[in-house]
Order: C-alpha cells, then structure tokens, then sequence
C-alpha cells in the first residue's frame, strides 16, 4: 500500500482527505466481514460532502479510517497527504487533537463540564489558548451566549448538538467529520444544526463530510456519494432531496 | 426462575468481572475475618504448645497459688509411699554484690529426668553445694559464664540480718523463664540456701503401679497434717491471723487443663479486642458493598426500566436483585474463606523458607461456614437499599435516549433530615464533653463519662458525614482539588469527573475517611501516650545510671573522678542526700515525724532536664532557700506553690519556700534544693551518689559503661549502679509493638477502603467507555487518560483523608484533653500528612488497573449509537 499511495495524482493530494483502495475487514475467517471493499473517494477542500448509504453498507467504517479513529485493512487513507494508515497512535491522536472535528450522533458531552469547558476541552488538552475572537464568533452563531456555564444536562438536545459543533469548530479541523449528527433530534433542531454546518462550510470555508440516512439532511450537502456493501455505488452533486431519494430507492 | 432474576443473571454472567468487583469488599472483609480465625486458633495451639507450665510426667500437683507449704510438710511427702520421684519447687533470691546489687532468682529444677523443665546448653548441671546453674540472659547480663564465682547476699527474717554465700556457675541453661534474673540447682542445692523455706508446689511422679486416688488422700493428710501446717506469726495485739487454706493436692491433668483453659482465656480476651476492629471493617465493607450495589444497578436501570415496561412488577425487581446480592456474598464469602485457608495452609511452608516455624492452622470448619453465611447477611443487609431504589425506576426510562447522566449532588429530605439530627446530635453531646472538660484539674476528675461522650459525638458526627457526604463533597473537592485544577486540562477533568458524580464519590470517600480517623486518631493517640511517657520517664529515669553507697555516708573519695576519667560514660553529676523528717508530721502508730529524702542534684544538668514538667509551679525557681516538694506530702500539709516548709535533721532544721510540686520526683526523693540550702542540715560536702549517661548509643556501650561504673569504688567499696535507661529502652519498645499492633489493626480498614476505591473506580470506568472514547476523540493521549482516571482516584483517597482528618484530630484532641491528668496532646503533623500522602498513593494504585484497562478503550466507540 505504501507504493499506492507514492502513486497519487497530484489532484488526489491537493484534496482535503482522500481514500485509495481503502479495505476493511472485520473478524477473519468464516467470520470475516469485508465493511469497506476498496473504496477510492476524494473529498475537496471547502466542501460540503454528505455519504450515504443503507444501514451496514459501511459509511460509519470509511469516516473512522479516515478520520484517523480506525485502521484500515489495506488501502490508504489520505488526510492533507499524510496516509493515516501507517501513523502511530501517538501522531493519531494528535492528528484528532489538532487537524479533525467531530460531531457524534449522540451529542457525546462531558456532564461534569460547563457548556465553554466542553466547548475549549480539545484546546485545553493540547494546551492551547482559544482563539477569542474564534470562540466568540462561534458562540454567538450557534446561539450558545447565554448558556457557557450551564451544564449538558440543562440543554436540549439541539442545543447539545451545536456545543458539540461549536467544539469541533474550534480548532479549526482541516476536516470536520459528522456522523449522523441529526439522528437524534426533531425535525427543526436538525435544521438549524445542518444550516449551520452548511454555514460554516460557506462562510468560515470548513470542509466537512457527514455521514447520513436522511435524504433531507443531504440535501443540504454539496455532493453526495451513495456506499453500499462495502462500495461507491453513486456519486451525485448538488442534489435535490428527491434525486437523493431516488438514488437510494433505486438501489434498494 | 423468576423470569426477571434470570435476566439479570444473564446480565451478570456476561459481565462476571462486575460481579467480582461488586463482591470485592465482601470477599476482603471475609478473607480477614477468616484469616482471624485461623490466626486464633494458630495462637491458641502455639500458646497451649509453648505453655511453660507444669511437666507432663508430673502425675500429682501438691499446691496452688495461694498454698504455703512448709519446709516440714514437703520432707513428710518424702515418706508418702507410692511415690517414684519428686520435686519441692523452693525459689529462694539473693543480691550479687560483686555484679552491681542485682538479684537473682534461684529455682528448683532437678535439669534432668521426667520433671526437668530447664536444659543444660553448656557445662554440667549442679550438684555439689552452692553451685547452681543459670539462664542464657542471666549469664550475659551479670557475665556469669559457666565457671564464674559469685558472691550472693541472702537477707535473712530480721532487717540487718543477711549472709553471704560464694556461688559457683556451673551449667548455662534453656528455660521458660529468662527474665535475665534466674538461676536453677537441684533441689538438695536450693534447700540448703538461705531463704528456700516455703514453696506452693511439689510435682510428684507416681510408682509403677500406685494407686493414683491413694496416693493422693495420703498426700493431702500429708501436707495439712497440723504439725507441718504453715503457723502464721501472731500480731503485735497478740491475735494470730488465719493460716492458709488447706493445702490441695490435684492430678497433673487437672492442673495442665486449669493452665490451658487460663492461656486460652488470655488469647480469647486478645482476640476479643481484635473483634472489635473487625467489626469496624465490616461496617466500612458494607459501605462500600451499598455504593458498589448501588453503582451496578444504575449502569443496568435502562435494563431494568425496560423490564418494567413490559409487565415486571416492583416486587419481582425488588427479589431478583436482592437475590442476586445473596448470590454476590456467596461468592464472595467463599472466594474470601478458601482463599485464608489456603494462606493458612501456605504460611507453615513460607515461614519454613525464612527459618520460622509457624504451625499449620486447623480448618475449623463451622467457624468458616458462620463467616460464609455472615457474608450472604451482610451482602443482603447492603443490597436492600439499592435494590429498592432501583425497583423504583419508571418504565419511562427505558424509552429516554441515553444521553448525559446528571450529575445528582441532592440528598433526599428523609436523608438530610436524619443528617442532620445526627450533627445536633453530635453537638450537643461535644458540648456536654466541653463542659466537663474545665474540671480535669479537679483532683477527683474521672475521665469515664467525657471519653464516653467525645466516642459517642464522634461516632454520630461519623454518621452524619455517611448521611451528608454527597453535600460535602463537592466543597471539600474545591479546596483539595484546587491546586489540581490549577495543574492543567487533565487536573481539571479529574476534579471534573469526581465532582460529577457526587453521590458515588462520596460513598467511597467517606470510607476511607473511616480508615484516616482510625489511623490519625492512633496517631495522635500514640504520640501523645509516647510524650506523656517521655515525660514519666525524664522523672523516673533522669540518667541511664545512678551510683550509690551506702546510706547517709559519702562516696569513697575518688569515686566521681574515676568515673569522670572513665571514656565509656559521661555527664557525671554528683550530688548529695539525706534522710530527714518533716516538721508537722506525725506517724499514727509510732508517733514519729515523717522522713523522706532530700536532695541537691542540679536538675538542670540532667540529660532529661528538658522534658521534666512540675505539676504546678516550676521546677526552673529551684534555688537558694527553694525547693521543689513531692506534691503528696505538700497536700498532707496543706502548703501549696508559694507555702513554707521545715525539715530536720540531727537537730539541724532547713526551711524552704515550696516553687513546685511534683507528682513524681526523679530519683524517688521528696525534696529537691539547691546545695546551698542543703548545707543548712550540717552534711558533709562530699556526695555520696552521682548520676551518668553511657558515652555512646547502643547495648554495647551501655555494657561498658556498667562495666567502669561498677570499678570506681575501688576494690573493697561496693556501690550500687542502678541502669535507668533499660526502663526507657523498655517503654520505648511497649509503645512502639503497642502502635504497630493498633495501626495494623486500623489498618484492616483502611485495606478495605482502598478496595472499594478500586472497584468504584473500575465500575465507573465500565460506565465511561463513552466518555473515554470520546476524549480519545477529541486528542487526549492513552497517557493522558491513564493519568486522569488514576488522578480521579487519588482524589477520592484525598478527599477521604480530608474528611478523616476534619473529624479525627479535633475528635482525638479533645479525647485526649479529657483523660486529664496532665497528658500532653501531641499531634504529629509530619506522620498525618504522611497518611494523607499514603492514602492518595493507595488510592492511586487502586485506580491504575482501571485506568489502564479505559485507556485502551478505542475513540471508535464513543460514536458507538447504542449506549
Ligand atoms: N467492530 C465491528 N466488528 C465487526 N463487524 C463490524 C464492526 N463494525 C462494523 N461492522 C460491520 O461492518 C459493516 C459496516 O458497518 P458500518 O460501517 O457501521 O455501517 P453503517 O454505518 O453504514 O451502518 C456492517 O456489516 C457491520 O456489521
Ligand atoms: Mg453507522
């Protein structure tokens, strides 16, 4: 794999995370489950990247090895042109502290935190001041000014997925990787949480790729790239919520 | 099965590692528990092994403790037919003039045959007149090595009377009883030393043949035949006080069980005491059970909720989960038991490995099953709480998406109302204590009712942290977590994740809070004993050694100078008494003044000056025309600090203003002035006793300091060298086994505390997958999180020692200010924030194991969706 990835084109590189031949394989033997079964995907910079797919069809497995939280099989998997899959965990985790944002579908708070330290809890750990004006700006978009001291427990679940956003924001990730980040909530908090990340990618041009069911929510997306069993079955771009739906029921 | 039960088995089977560590505490408490056992029953077969007692060849016992048997009585069993051997056990003493005036004991043993109890290790046994044998100690302390000769003063009936007998060494020997003081012959010896008059047992070994119950009658007419009864001298009135009672005669097998059944009875009382520590194990075992139950039935409510909303009722829940408790304390009451038998079993070969021979314990098989089944009660006696709080779960919860679980920090009313009775409590009975506390000079103070009141307010303010402590903890987290928070991210999660879950946090911490009370109160308890003692002793034992003659006359010249001159002792103070009597006193019978000594040693050269304390008054006013008064024969007067008082002597009289009084005076005399004033009585100038330190540390050098001590008289003087030091040696080493026994004893608890640390950590742990992916996640390093997760636990052992503290040195304080009587309180700030330190590294240790299990916890599965 390493002579694949010495074989990039330039374009490949340039990209803000890239797969090449990415496989994944769980258990072995007759157990085996082959979740990714070489996926070759770029991701553009400043872009707004929806992957969808049904249930199983591998979409959680290929953001986890490129978000540097899994290793894959074989295959590379290209994150700003470092391949992940020959990092040591030491560098991983700084490559998570530092270069990646996640949001999680379920929230995924510190309780014992206020709303600013769950906010500042990646720059705390690498020990870094948060950018002030960064904070300020995110605190404000996301509508969180008047809640920095309050705790998880005291929000809703909308206003726990935008901490959860504000927090991946701000680092300032190369990437900010979602997954199924509307999954939990009602229909008008799982608006206001795509407009702002559809915000962020048009205003603060943040690259974010977001793994999801729902038709609706990638909607909002530039691209959509469609996986199922393991491969890319569809790439569509800027499609409308029914093509989206059509695309998936046409593979159903 | 109930269907419900068999649900949550499943759950517990899958996860067998929770159900060990919820099991954790109980098994700790039921392997000490069990290991007690085996430990008394050990001590008790050792004990009854190592009996020094009557010899087993001995068929008859003539006497008892309280028997005085004639020298008439014991010749007359001689003529008892039926009799094989016998044995008068004379004792007679005598002081060894040539060996510094120390005594020694000499006992009949005949060192061979079936009634010997004494050994020959070196030389031969006596058998010749005035030859005797003597203990492995005695031989080193006295230097009496076999061949030695030594002259033994035996004071006779009348005062004055003594006589003077050489004695020859000619054997070391093995005995029970090596108190450095005794020596052994043969009874034909003993009976022909001065003093070997009466004895209270004569061992007896029957004839082949001889009928043991004849024998015996004999014996018994024998020895209280009247004509050998012991006469007692008739008073001064002419009455005659009562003889002793009639002399018994009892089989060896009697008199062996009657000395077995009194071993045994000490050993029980022993381990009566270490019962009562057990217990407060226990209590801190169900403690930690109760938070454990409690932690692994909320990680399950979803489970449990979910049962609920498809039809399980209340009562069912109730019975699976205290069923499955049961369960937990036979397992753990098992695990605890087996593994204490086989550390039993184990520990003979082990102690063989370091030379020690230890005896394999029984398996007392009834004790260990009441220590099974006390186990299951005690599980059940835990479990009630949290199986019925979680049987109050709203099947609604099953259907709440998991989200962030809240950091509850309240209290239930019933519970903060129950807490606070017990703080009024608490507080009233302190302020009952306070208020005896202005009477502890009284001179009839008795500390019972106060001690009683400062144990109970203790023990309720205990109760109230228990019911309290989720309210407590986050303040107390603030202050001992604040240098912590000032650390860095990782400080502030730590603190972060303690203070999240308040109500766990504190069930653990105040565990171990139990512990840090026990042990610092130990301390504190210990250091104030050990400085009371310093104090005892700078007055009994001023100088390692005091050298006198004879009474009222100086020291031969010379004396001070040689032993100035002598490189093995130092600080050589001379001084000067004299008996004399005090004016205003009348003795009732002979109608004569009192006496008592007087002296004019400079206190204030004395090595323990420093630590010398007057009763009232102050022993630094001691100068011309003052003087220091045992404070008993003040108060027999009616002078206080400030009175008067007049001594006399050969018609001389000294009057001195009293500036101190002393409950105890060193070197036992009764008033201490300067020299000056002492003049006033006409003595000579010259003293005729001085007191010294040996030059240099250690047994050696004490010997060598006796050694010249003993030769500055000069050939013909002999002087008496009195060793002090010994006594402070002695104490020291009481004190120190005393607190070695306590804290370990304390100690049990403070095990049991860092265990439940241990599993609440690693039960949180499990709970905090999510949380520890998460922060993988989001950039912390596996360091990092180890590092956390063992910081979050020395933060309970932290905590815990914060609140023992809070509670133990007041408590300790005040306990120790009401045994009055002038008993210092020391508090040993060094040795507590040592236990301070210990805990949060005990605690910390217990945290590694589940931190580094979380830490390999992959980022992936804090995206996992079912949680
Ligand atoms: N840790 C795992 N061990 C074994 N198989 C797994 C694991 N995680 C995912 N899989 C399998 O890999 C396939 C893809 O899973 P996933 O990427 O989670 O799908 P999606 O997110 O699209 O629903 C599925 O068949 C799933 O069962
Ligand atoms: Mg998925």
């Amino acid at each position: 794999m390493r002579t694949m990835a010495t074989q990039l084109r330039p374009e490949q590189t340039a990209a803000a995370v890239a797969a090449v031949e990415l496989v994944k394989v769980y258990g072995s033997g007759d157990a085996a489950v082959r979740a990714l079964d070489g996926v070759s995907v770029t991701f553009a910079r400043a872009a707004f990247t929806a992957i969808m797919g049904p249930s199983g069809s591998g979409k959680s497995t290929l953001m986890h090895c490129l978000a540097g939280l899994d290793r894959a099989t074989s295959g590379a998997a290209l994150l700003g042109g470092t391949d992940l899959t020959t990092q040591s965990e030491r560098v991983l985790t700084k490559v998570r502290r530092d270069r990646i944002g996640f949001v999680f579908q379920s929230f995924n708070l510190l309780p014992q935190l206020t709303v600013a330290q769950n906010i500042t809890l990646p720059l705390d750990l690498s020990g870094k001041k948060a950018d002030r004006a960064l904070f300020a700006q995110l605190v404000n978009q996301l509508g969180l000014a008047d809640r920095l001291t309050h705790r998880p427990s005291e929000l809703s679940g909308g206003q726990q997925q935008r901490v959860a956003l504000a927090r991946a924001l701000v680092t300032r990730p190369e990437v900010l990787f979602a997954d199924e980040p509307t999954g939990n909530l009602d229909s008008r908090s799982s608006a206001e949480v795509l407009g702002l990340l559809r915000e962020s990618v048009s205003t603060l041009g943040q690259t974010v790729i977001m793994v999801t069911h729902d038709p609706v929510a990638a909607a909002y997306a530039d691209r959509v790239v469609v996986l199922a069993d393991g491969r890319i079955v569809r790439d569509l771009n800027r499609p409308s919520a029914a093509e989206i739906a059509d695309a998936l029921g046409a593979r159903q | 099965m109930n269907p419900v039960f068999r649900s949550q088995v499943g759950l517990a089977a899958r996860r067998p590692a929770r159900l060990v560590l919820t099991g954790l505490a109980l098994a700790v408490a039921a392997f000490v528990v069990s290991g007690t056992l085996l430990v008394r029953d050990v001590v008790q077969r050792t004990v009854v092994a190592q009996l020094s007692g009557t010899p087993s060849a001995a068929d008859l016992v003539v006497g008892d403790s309280e028997s005085t048997i004639t020298r008439e009585a014991a010749n007359a069993v001689k003529s008892v037919p039926g009799i094989a051997e016998s044995v008068v056990r004379f004792s007679t003493y005598a002081e060894l003039k040539g060996a510094g005036n120390e005594w020694l004991s000499i006992d009949v043993d005949p060192g061979a045959g079936p009634l010997a109890t004494v050994k020959v290790v070196q030389g031969a046994y006596p058998k010749a007149a005035n030859q005797i044998a003597v203990t492995k100690r005695t031989a080193e302390r006295l230097g009496l090595a076999v061949g030695t000769t030594t002259v033994a003063t035996f004071s006779g009936r009348e005062e004055g009377d003594t006589k003077s007998i050489t004695l020859t060494v000619t054997a070391v020997v093995d005995a029970d009883n090596d108190w450095g003081v005794n020596g052994y012959a043969p009874q034909s010896v003993v009976e022909t030393l001065p003093g070997a008059e009466f004895t209270q047992r004569i061992e007896i070994v029957l004839a082949a043949g001889a009928d043991a119950q004849a024998v015996q009658d004999r014996l018994k007419a024998a020895v209280n035949a009247p004509a050998v009864r012991y006469k007692p001298e008739p008073n001064e009135d002419g009455t005659v006080p009562p003889g002793p009672k009639e002399t018994p005669v009892r089989t060896g097998a009697e008199v062996r069980d009657a000395e077995v059944k009194q071993a045994i009875s000490d050993v029980d009382e022993l381990f009566a005491v270490v019962g009562m520590f057990l217990a407060i194990a226990i209590g801190a075992a169900v403690l930690v059970a109760v938070s454990t139950f409690r932690i692994v039935f909320a990680q399950r409510m979803r489970q449990l909720a979910l049962l609920r909303a498809v039809g399980a009722g209340r009562a069912a829940l109730v019975r699976a989960l205290i069923t499955e408790g049961a369960l937990t304390g036979l397992v753990a009451g098992t695990v605890g038991m087996l593994a204490a038998v086989g550390t039993g079993l184990l520990a003979p070969q082990v102690a063989a490995a370091f030379d020690k021979e230890v005896l394999s314990p029984g398996v007392p098989v009834l004790p260990l099953a009441f220590v099974v089944l006390g186990t299951v009660f005690v599980a059940i006696m835990s479990v009630l709480a949290p199986a019925f709080t979680a049987s109050r779960v709203a099947p609604l919860e099953a259907l709440r998406a998991a989200s962030t679980q809240g950091g509850r920090s309240g209290i239930g009313w019933f519970r903060a109302g129950f807490g606070v009775l017990t703080v009024i409590g608490a507080g009233l009975l302190l302020a009952g204590a306070v208020s005896q506390l202005s009477h502890v000079d009284d001179e009839f103070y008795d500390p019972t009712v106060p001690m009683l009141m400062i144990i109970g307010s203790g023990g309720l303010a205990y109760v109230a942290l228990v019911a309290l402590g989720p309210v407590l903890l986050r303040p107390v987290l603030a202050f001992v977590g604040w240098p912590l928070r000032r650390l860095g991210p990782l400080g502030r999660l730590a603190v972060g994740g303690v203070g999240g879950a308040p109500r766990r946090a504190a069930a653990v911490s105040v565990v171990v809070a139990l512990g840090v009370t026990l042990v610092a109160a130990a301390l504190v308890g210990g250091a104030s004993m050990r400085a009371l003692a310093e104090q005892e002793l700078a007055v009994a034992a001023p100088a390692d050694f005091v050298v006198t003659g004879e009474k009222g006359v100086p020291l031969p010249a010379g004396s001070v100078d040689r032993a100035r001159a002598s490189k093995d002792v130092t600080r050589v103070l001379p001084y000067r008494t004299a008996e004399v009597d005090i004016d205003g006193t009348k003795d009732e019978q002979s109608q004569k003044p009192w006496k008592t000594e007087a002296t004019d040693i400079d206190l204030k050269a004395l090595k323990a000056y420093p630590q010398m304390r007057a009763t009232e008054g102050s022993l630094a006013d001691i100068g011309p025309g003052k003087a220091a008064v045992r404070k008993y024969l003040a108060v027999k007067l009616g002078v206080g600090v400030g009175g008067t008082m007049t001594f006399r002597k050969d018609g001389k009289a000294m009057t001195v203003t009293v500036v101190a009084l002393l409950e105890r005076t060193p070197l036992d005399v009764g008033v201490l002035t300067d020299a000056g004033t002492m003049n006033a009585l006409g003595l000579s100038a010259e003293p005729n006793a001085f007191t010294a330190d040996q030059a240099r540390e250690g047994a050696e050098a004490r010997n060598a300091a006796r050694k010249s001590l003993r030769g500055v008289g000069g050939a013909e003087a002999s002087l008496t060298v009195s060793l002090l030091a010994d006594q402070r040696d002695d104490l020291d080493k009481a004190i120190n086994s005393v607190m070695l026994v306590l804290l370990g004893l304390v100690g049990l608890t403070v095990i049991i505390a860092v265990v439940g640390v241990g599993s609440t950590t690693a039960l949180s742990v499990v709970e905090r997958v999510r949380e520890a992916g998460l922060l993988r996640a989001v950039g912390m390093s596996r360091m990092g999180l180890r590092a956390m997760l063992t910081t979050e636990a020395s933060l309970y052992g932290i905590v815990g020692a914060a609140m023992g503290l809070a509670l133990a040195v007041p408590y300790s304080w005040l306990a120790i200010a009401s045994i009055g009587h002038g008993v210092p309180v020391e508090m040993p700030i060094g040795q507590l924030a040592l236990v301070v330190l210990v805990l949060a590294a005990l605690t910390a240790l217990a945290g590694v194991l589940p931190a580094r299990r979380a830490a390999k916890t992959s980022p992936v599965v804090a995206l996992a969706t079912d949680g």
